[in-house]
């Protein structure tokens, strides 16, 4: 039985065998250590050479300055906007909304796939309302919801929320009906009740198409926050374009392109950062 | 010998399921069976026999259409406790450690964090994966795998260890080991276990008595019991002529009628 279990240092005091060790581990280590430090630098050297490649357009010929800014122009316009707080508050407001939205959407979601999931007569009892509503793109709301709510934070909210739903709905109401049968006979033979086996064995299970439609949500939740700003806000990256556009001024539009993009990578990297710290067997077991 | 009162008791079973056609398909049709306390059965056929519907019925996930089944005297309506499953594979949590995965059913009965330690520990070391504990599912072997899963059973202190080709996904070499130490385990506890397989040789190492069963539909074709002194010589005699006998009846009579 115990030759099974793996061995991590040689039996006895064998000195040469256990430097060995000390030494793989050791190379082992510098050696992960390199690649995360080519990545890294690779990705650097990515954004760096596209800047310069942008940078380089104002040398060529028939190209505006005023409609295709290069960076040292948008740069030098975005230090005095950051610091004076414009940015950052623009910023600010804007994932406000769209944090906001995405946590109730997520909230709301996760329970909606599961009691459409667990409970035949509440899905067919909402089938057709839900499915029906998922068709309809969120984009296609925000004239009525101006119209219906003006332009206040809680419009806002409720636009992008609507928009981050349906993917975590839908993820998550395939993740908890495919649940496979023989987790559920575990979780029964070994006495765990309706409840139990739901929060210890039904919603792990399904973690990862829930993780699926949450990562899916985040980019749905910028895309439709910025349909929402452009169509009535005082403040927001979005607004802010939009008030570019008006002013005729390129490089704060490209100034809130940038924010826009940026906000979506990092959403994204903090998301996959957060899933595998908090949950180490899923990353690794696939 | 006075008889004991069987542990566990099906009457004239029948489980119909509804094919892909929608007609009805005889997964298993008037089995009976009884299993003593402390007694090794081993259910072999071929596929499609009903093997496995019959242990589903006992573990309590299946009703059947028709016949009943009782445990010590109460019928069977629901999984529990009292009747410990080993799957084929992939039953482990992949989202819990080996730790988690064996304090599971205690802690479900609600079982203080300290016992459940304590048992998990003792379980773990009976099957020899205490260094294991904080691994994931992912980072075993099969074999160790299904060591886990017989702790995670046993740790619950069942009175009968129902096991489904517990052992069929894994190498040859794992198998004979693992083969020894459900022996091993089984006269530590003095459970009884019924134990489902498609290996002739398999039934012979272990059973104190083998079920055959035959297909379409399934039915039980007819008992045999091993009196062979454990641990069991496959090299021996009596195990070539019992390997011979168990054959035949899986397959002789089948052969015959073509």
């Amino acid at each position: 039985m115990s030759s099974a279990t793996p061995e991590t240092a040689m039996a006895g005091g064998d000195a040469h065998a256990r430097e060995l060790e000390t030494r793989f581990r050791l190379a082992l280590k510098a050696q992960k250590r390199r690649a995360v430090m080519m990545r890294v630098g690779l990705n650097i050297a990515g954004i760096v050479l596209a800047i310069v490649l942008w940078e380089v357009t104002r040398f060529l010929p028939g190209v505006n300055e005023v409609l295709f800014p290069p960076p040292s122009i948008v740069i030098a316009e975005a230090i005095p906007m950051i610091a004076s707080g414009e940015i950052p508050n623009n910023i600010l407001v804007s994932l406000k909304r769209a944090g906001g939205g995405f946590v109730i959407a997520a909230l709301l979601a996760v329970v909606v796939g599961v009691l459409t999931a667990r409970l035949p007569v509440f899905n067919f009892l909402t089938e057709p309302l839900l499915h029906g509503s998922r068709s309809l793109p969120a984009i296609a709301l925000v004239p009525l919801s101006v119209l219906w709510f003006g332009i206040g934070e809680a419009a806002k909210i409720a636009l992008v929320c609507w928009g981050a739903f349906f993917p975590i709905w839908v993820n998550t109401f395939i993740g908890v009906r495919d649940v496979h049968p023989i987790y559920l006979r575990s979780a029964a033979c070994l006495g765990a009740g309706r409840v139990q086996t739901l929060l210890w064995v039904v919603l792990p299970a399904a973690l990862p198409m829930i993780l699926a439609g949450l990562r899916q949500s985040i980019a749905i939740s910028l895309i439709v926050l910025v349909a929402a700003e452009l169509s009535g806000a005082t403040a927001g990256v979005a607004y802010m374009m939009s008030m570019g556009h008006q002013l005729f001024r390129v490089d704060v539009m490209f100034i809130g392109l940038f924010l826009l993009a940026a906000l979506g990578f990092l959403a994204d990297r903090l998301f996959v950062a957060l899933t595998r710290k908090l949950f180490p067997w899923y990353a690794s077991s696939h | 010998m006075s008889p004991a009162p069987p542990l566990i008791e099906a009457s004239s079973v029948t489980q119909i399921f509804a094919a892909s056609d929608g007609e009805p398909s005889w997964a298993l049709k008037n089995a009976s069976l009884a299993v003593a306390p402390g007694e090794f059965v081993c259910i072999i056929g071929p596929s499609g026999c009903g093997k496995s519907t019959l242990l589903h019925m006992i573990a309590g996930f299946l009703t059947p259409t028709e016949g009943s089944l009782r445990f010590r005297g109460r019928p069977i309506e629901a999984p529990g406790p009292e009747r410990g499953v080993v799957f084929q594979e992939y039953a482990l949590f992949a989202w819990m450690t080996v730790r988690q995965n064996v304090e599971f059913g205690l802690k479900m009965r609600g079982i203080g964090k300290a016992e459940r330690r304590d048992k998990a520990r003792r379980f773990l070391d009976v099957v020899g994966l205490a260094k294991m504990a904080d691994r994931y599912p992912h980072e075993l072997s099969g074999g160790m795998r299904q060591r886990v899963a017989v702790a995670r059973a046993l740790v619950n202190e069942p009175e009968v260890l129902l096991m489904d080709e517990p052992f069929a996904a894994v190498d040859a070499i794992t198998r004979a080991t693992l083969q020894d130490e459900l022996l091993r385990l089984w006269q530590e506890f003095r459970i009884s276990v019924v134990f489902i397989t498609h290996n002739i040789d398999e039934a012979i190492f272990l059973g104190e008595r083998i079920v055959v069963m035959s297909a379409h539909p399934g039915t039980i074709r007819s008992e045999v019991r091993i009196d062979l002194p454990y641990p069991r010589d496959r090299g021996s005699a009596e195990f070539a002529r019992l390997y011979a006998r168990i054959g035949a009846e899986l397959y002789g009579k089948g052969k015959e009628t073509r």
